[in-house]
């Protein structure tokens, strides 16, 4: 499970993030709702260790403290982040890209098995083994970026914003993914401007305005409430 | 013919001294103008076992390597890490670096100085001739070939056959995104650092063994060894490779045919024309 208790964060004066909580069972999807500049990408990479947050907050997996420690010590630690653009190594081939993903001392030994797992799910990935990800399609390069999360062998993992820049064929196909990777048990933080699709596969929602926490509740709930339907799902 | 043999055998140590400084700034972000001075370092290194101790250059090589490695970790970790933490973006650590190195240049060129002076150096190892294709060459420059031949070799395999080599080329690629896979991006970077002088270092010991070296040339190296990666394409080590090979031919053919004094002018020359049309390198793909 991961926990997240105060956590706040500042660029200069302007704070990102203002004392948010939040946790992440195994096996749920979690979505955190909110508008551009609400402080969505900026949670999800100060759970990364990718920007410092302040003092004072807690954040931990399974009981482990995981506060302002390094991106590569949180990976170990089985919080896996597909960032927002994908953040993949386009100047390496598909398969190299996946070997890397299990490059976290947890997840060597299960290396093959999850190979199989994601070339299961996108078997594209398969037959383009050898070739330059950066000579891929938006949508392929999303599939690597997943597929190379999966290579770590992660507790819970956290998406950016996966529909970004996809069509709404492959944005279903990735929404579909998401829902099979929460039955292997995976807990999911899901970052999201589609507000329709990601509650419709999600157990629970949090919505961000300015940078701390709204409303809170059941994904089901979330979908009826007047306020929300009028903010995120255009009336 | 005898022009490109010539060349192809200075190319090979050219190559490795390109190939350590593409490493230090492909993946560790440190242009390193203290490069030559770690070269002709070695070079006396090696001049000085070998006279005092009758040690074997190639084999020196065995004893220098561990030493450069520590010594460029140390510089790594100890003067560049506060940089590279501090910038916030890579032009600020490209000024940064490049000012720190300089500094690295003038202590090391000074410490070499007064170790032993300003004339020039050279002993005789191997100084006998070997013929291919009816031409004699001298064996130690071929020996020093196939030896940078069996170094870019093995690093080759490394980079690109290992579990760590790719982390290698993962934090060159991209370091933010490294983190993700759990790379430890400052170890892997000082790795780096430090691999890359051990590369140079090797290409100094090889130098040596034919060529004429003294306390003040690092400079003169480091601009070539600057040339040739841009020749080759940043962070590009096939390609540095390639530009090493045509650099000791250019140098070679200018020697012979026009006059030696001119290979400075030869190479700064080849220089200007890469920057006019290939400002990517021979191989680089035109940033978007």
């Amino acid at each position: 499970m991961l926990r997240i208790e105060n956590m706040s964060v500042a660029y200069g004066h302007h704070r990102a993030l203002d004392n948010v909580s939040m946790k992440v069972d195994s096996g749920e999807i979690v979505v955190v709702l909110g508008a551009n500049g609400a402080g969505k990408s900026t949670l999800l990479k100060a759970i990364g260790g990718m920007i410092p947050a302040g003092n004072g907050f807690k954040a931990s997996i399974n009981g482990l403290q995981i506060q302002n420690k390094k991106p590569h010590t949180i990976v170990e630690a089985g919080i896996a982040l597909v960032p927002e653009g994908r953040g993949v190594f386009g100047e390496l081939s598909v398969g190299e890209n996946l070997k890397l993903g299990a490059n976290p001392k947890r997840a060597r030994k299960h290396e093959n098995k999850n190979l199989k797992t994601v070339f299961d799910l996108f078997p594209v990935l398969a037959r383009r083994k050898n070739q330059l990800v950066r000579t891929m399609s938006g949508g392929e390069q999303q599939m690597v970026a997943i597929g190379r999360a999966i290579m770590s062998q992660p507790d819970i993992m956290m998406f950016d914003e996966p529909s970004l820049g996809l069509s709404p064929l492959l944005t279903t196909e990735v929404f579909k993914v998401l829902t099979l990777l929460k039955k292997t048990g995976v807990g999911i933080l899901l970052v999201e401007q589609n507000a329709r699709q990601s509650l419709a596969i999600a157990d629970r929602g949090y919505l961000l305005e300015n940078g701390h926490i709204g409303q809170s509740g059941l994904a089901r709930d979330l979908i009826e409430d007047e306020a929300v339907r009028k903010a995120y799902l255009g009336g | 013919m005898e022009i490109i043999i010539t060349g192809i055998l200075l190319g090979g140590a050219y190559a490795l001294i390109a190939v350590g400084l593409t490493i230090q700034y492909g993946v560790a972000r440190i242009m390193n103008l203290a490069t030559g001075e770690t070269l002709v370092a070695s070079c006396f290194c090696t001049f000085w076992m070998f006279n005092s101790l009758k040690i074997n250059p190639i084999l020196g090589i065995f004893l220098i390597a561990p030493a450069a490695f520590i010594l460029n970790w140390a510089i790594y970790s100890l003067l560049l890490l506060p940089l590279v933490r501090r910038a916030k973006n890579k032009a600020m650590l490209e000024v940064d670096s490049i000012l720190a190195t300089f500094g690295i240049l003038f202590l090391l060129e000074g410490l070499m100085l007064v170790g032993f002076g300003g004339e020039y150096f050279s002993y005789s190892f191997l100084s006998t001739s070997y013929t291919i294709a009816g031409t004699a060459y001298g064996l130690n420059r071929i020996v020093a070939f196939l030896a940078a031949v069996l170094i870019t070799g093995t690093l080759y395999v490394f980079l690109t056959h290992t579990r760590y080599g790719t982390s290698v080329r993962a934090v060159a690629v991209d370091p933010a995104a490294a983190g993700l896979v759990a790379i430890n991006v400052d170890r892997v970077s000082a790795f780096a650092f430090a691999l890359g002088g051990v590369v140079t270092a090797a290409g100094g010991t090889l130098l040596s063994t034919f060529y004429t070296f003294n306390a003040s040339m690092g400079v003169v190296f480091t601009m070539k060894a600057l040339i040739i990666v841009i020749m080759g394409g940043v962070g590009d080590v096939r390609g540095a490779v390639i530009a090493a090979l045509i650099l000791g031919i250019a140098e070679t053919a200018t020697a012979t045919l026009i006059d030696p004094g001119l290979t400075i002018a030869a190479t700064y020359f080849l220089f200007i024309l890469i920057l006019l049309f290939r400002p990517q390198g021979l191989f680089g793909r035109q940033t978007t």
